[in-house]
């Protein structure tokens, strides 16, 4: 599979990501509105939903590059966003989907995550207003890349760094902040740019971190993101086990 | 004293009614009305013994007067502990009058004609008001073949001595050792001095008396072979001194007025012996009831300490009883009607199928009623004593039932109020994401597009990235509020992913085996989460620096079970209970039915287990709706 950096620019027929925004709730509708029309001639939002069905319906009409949507919404008020991850990632693989809400738990990424990472993102609602953040995960979906909010990785990255004997105290701060910026999707370039550092001392930084974790590096983004995630959320439930 | 009438449940520390420190209802104490009949008979008893003794006209004066004071005094102790024993009984009054009688009856020892008269027909009197005690013993009246004894015995006055007194210049007396010794003064009623036919009265006299002797006697040997067990403990003394009596009363019969035999030292002394003895059958038959109920009363009361069921007391009330009929039966305030132990209406008329019942309660208030047989009703002592330890042994369980009662209430409110309280925390916390939360992120959007529009490195953008960093702080804090409130994880996805969350989240070692239990009614699914989270909490705060703690949470056919268990210091258990916090846990999981476990030791760690059990109904799918 390309790298999703090479393929950030592959982009709908128009040369926009075609869009499909699905949200009940229209102050955070209307924010999400503003956002992307401030991007210009880089996206088209092909219709606005305020629910599960229609969602469903409206890529069914006219299949979008990506679908942003709502975690929670009617009918049922719980993970009608991930479901809709769930339905196309059998219907329309090729979508990808970027599931907004206001849950920092990562239980609802790793749900995402279950049907696989591949083009598919959890962002915080509060960071859609973000251009860098909004944009950066249309594209990585788009591509079949994946992202995780940061703030939910700093979540779990902090609750590991507080807990004792934890397998993160065996990592150097600048593999943990590698590690974390590899939760959240972030390409090894941009990992790179974010911490000052070259790629080449980035990738350095992963293998080693990897190493450290009995993590098998993977190459491809989205799935190197699901296995730092799941190491964060769960395999060092063990306390004792490996001291 | 606070005792009125519908308050049932008086003050702890205070009377619930009027008991003296010597209740009269109880052993002594001794009233006024007492002391009166004590000094009349006294004083009847001294005069009766100075006019036999100055009369000079009775043959053996020292007996007769021993007699006549040792019957006078019998008959009114006896009368007293009637009428206290049994207040509802006349038979007392009886005692008592036959008492005046016997006093009457010392006048024949009088050399007045009139008073002699009078004697004597005081004697008669007190002659057929013994064969009255015996024939209605223990009550006071007579029925059925009683009636025959004693118009035999009235007709051996009327048909017998009373045309005597008329024809006769000596009048004979009925005792048989209260006869003249030859002086005797002349008879006031002698109306025609016929020899003759006075001697024919004196046989049909001599006849009828005998008769009506041998029926007394045959009566009593009839009542006492057909007596229940219970009345025979009544009889039994009755009988024993009241045989010889008859029996002398009937020989004298014979002998005086049939052969002409003036009776000996030897019969007349045996026949005085018998009179002291006879009235004392009275006082024994009830000492002896007392007794016998006071050790029922003991032998129920030791039979009932363990709890006995309702059936258990019934069975003992029978053998008490000697009843094998007898019934305890219950009675429905609401519906005012009788019931059996199974519920069955049970009609109580006083004609019942021969028997008797009597009801039980406290004040006015029936409880149960014992349904006895007839001649029962003749030992009140023992009915009342077996009634009221029935009433005892089953208020205690209705005391239990009650607690038991107040129990379940108590847990279900404390549900009910759980219920409420977690109900009114998720709402809260729905309320708080779709509401002013939603708003916020809304507008952290907006002032993310602002600072786009105000451009870079100016004034404006650096008031609005404070004021994004302000926004964002307030954000996480409403959430952390919100998640504190209740967790949207357990509401949306159950306990295994609410719990594993608290696992991620959590800032010591722990170790965890959650395994997927499934949806679980609401009230169970925040039980089990709050205690977890509140024992967790416990080995942080308490189990020190260096303790890990284990969860597991799993699923049994019957039950959803927990346990947080930690290897940290360790405490000694309260001995009456727990800690507040090892307490809310109990509670909380006490009101959704479950149990709590909590086993620690100085230097052991501690272990909490928890179980709540699943009903059928609380499979998944049935989660209780928001």
């Amino acid at each position: 599979m390309s790298s999703p950096s090479e393929l950030a620019d592959r982009k709908g027929s128009k040369g926009a990501y075609r869009l499909v925004v699905a949200e009940d709730a229209y102050l955070v509708r209307e924010g999400i509105r503003s956002a992307l029309e401030r991007e210009g001639e880089e996206v088209e939002v092909l219709e606005y939903c305020p629910d599960l069905g229609s969602l469903l319906r409206a890529v069914e009409a006219a299949p979008p590059d990506v679908v942003i949507t709502d975690i929670r919404m009617p009918p049922t008020l719980t993970d009608e966003g991930i479901q809709a991850a769930a339905t196309l990632r059998e219907d329309h693989p090729e979508i990808g989907v970027v599931v907004i809400s206001q849950y920092v738990s990562p239980h609802y990424a790793l749900k995402l995550f279950e049907h696989g990472s591949a083009g598919r993102a959890y962002l915080l609602k509060e960071h859609i207003g973000h251009r860098i953040q909004l944009m950066e995960a249309i594209r990585e979906v788009a591509a079949g890349g994946s992202v995780v909010d940061p703030k939910v990785v700093d979540v779990l990255v902090e609750a590991r760094m507080r807990a004792k004997n934890s397998r993160l105290s065996r990592l150097s701060t600048r593999e943990r902040e590698v590690l974390a910026g590899v939760a959240t999707g972030a390409s090894n370039a941009a990992i790179a740019d974010s911490l000052f550092l070259t790629k080449r001392a980035v990738e350095k930084n992963i293998n080693s971190l990897f190493a450290k974790l009995d993590l098998t590096d993977d190459k491809t983004t989205s799935r190197r993101v699901r296995a730092a995630l799941l190491f964060l959320a769960d395999s060092d439930l063990g306390a004792g086990a490996d001291l | 004293m606070n005792s009125s009438a519908v308050s049932r449940e008086p003050a702890f520390d205070q009377l619930d009614g009027d008991i003296e420190l010597r209740d009269p209802a109880f052993g002594g104490g001794v009233r006024n009305a007492d002391v009166v009949v004590i000094a009349v008979a006294l004083a009847a008893a001294s005069a009766a013994a100075a006019i036999v003794a100055t009369g000079g006209v009775t043959s053996d004066p020292t007996t007769v007067a021993t007699v006549l004071v040792a019957n006078i005094a019998t008959l009114a102790v006896g009368g007293l502990i009637w009428r206290r024993g049994r207040p509802a009984s006349s038979f007392g009054n009886l005692l008592l009058a036959e008492g005046v009688l016997v006093f009457v009856s010392s006048l024949s020892g009088s050399a007045n004609s009139g008073a002699h008269l009078i004697g004597m027909l005081g004697g008669w009197a007190a002659g057929l008001g013994a064969t009255w005690l015996l024939l209605s013993f223990p009550g006071s009246r007579l029925g059925g073949l009683t009636w025959i004894v004693m118009g035999l015995a009235v007709a051996t006055f009327l048909v017998g001595e009373l045309p005597l007194m008329l024809l006769s210049p000596k009048v004979v007396g009925v005792s048989g050792i209260a006869n003249c010794a030859g002086a005797c003064p002349a008879n006031a009623a002698l109306v025609v001095d016929a020899p003759n036919a006075a001697a024919a009265f004196r046989h049909v006299e001599g006849v009828l008396q005998a008769a009506w002797g041998l029926s007394l006697l045959f009566y009593l040997s009839a009542a006492f072979a057909w007596a229940s067990h219970a009345r025979r403990r009544l009889l039994l003394p009755v009988f024993a001194t009241s045989v010889p009596f008859v029996v002398a009363f009937a020989i004298n019969a014979v002998a005086f007025d049939l052969i002409g035999a003036p009776p000996s030292s030897t019969a007349r002394a045996i026949f005085a012996g018998a009179r002291i003895l006879f009235p004392l059958g009275f006082i024994a038959g009830l000492l002896f009831a007392r007794a016998y109920a006071g050790e029922a009363l003991a032998f129920m009361a030791s039979k009932l300490v363990g709890r006995p069921s309702v059936a258990t007391v019934e069975q003992l009330v029978r053998s008490v009883l000697d009843d094998p009929q007898a019934r305890l039966v219950f009675w429905l305030p609401r519906s005012e009607q009788f019931v059996d132990r199974h519920g069955t209406p049970v009609a109580l008329d006083p004609a019942y199928e021969r028997r008797r019942w009597r009801a039980f309660g406290h004040g006015d208030v029936r409880v149960l009623a014992v349904v006895h047989d007839v001649v029962l009703g003749e030992d009140p002592e023992l009915v009342t004593a077996v009634g009221a330890a029935s009433l005892l042994a089953l208020d205690n369980r209705r005391l239990e039932h009650d607690l038991l009662d107040s129990v379940d209430a108590l847990r279900a409110s404390q549900r009910r109020l759980v219920g409420a309280a977690s109900a009114e925390r998720r709402k809260i916390e729905r309320d708080l994401h779709d509401g002013v939360q939603q708003k916020l992120v809304a507008l952290r959007i907006r002032l993310e597009l602002a600072r786009d529009v105000a451009g870079e490195s100016n004034g404006l953008a650096d008031r609005l990235a404070e004021l994004a960093a302000d926004f964002d702080d307030a954000l996480d804090e409403l959430r952390a509020a919100a998640h504190g409130i209740y967790p949207p994880l357990l509401a949306d996805e159950g306990l295994e992913a609410a719990l594993r969350e608290v696992v991620r989240r959590w800032h010591a070692p722990l170790d965890a085996e959650l395994e997927d239990v499934g949806r679980l009614p609401e009230d169970r699914e925040t039980a089990i989460y709050y205690c977890c989270l509140e024992a967790l909490q416990n080995v942080a705060k308490h189990a020190g620096d260096d303790a890990v703690a284990s969860l597991r949470l799993w699923r049994d056919p019957k039950a959803v079970r927990f346990s947080v268990v930690d290897n940290g210091v360790g405490f000694l258990p309260h001995p009456d209970g727990k800690g507040a916090g090892l307490t809310n846990m109990a509670d909380r999981i006490g009101a959704v039915g479950g149990t709590l476990a909590v086993r620690s030791k100085p230097g052991e760690g501690t272990k909490i287990l928890g179980r709540v059990t699943i009903e059928a109904s609380d499979r998944a799918g049935d989660v209780v709706p928001v």
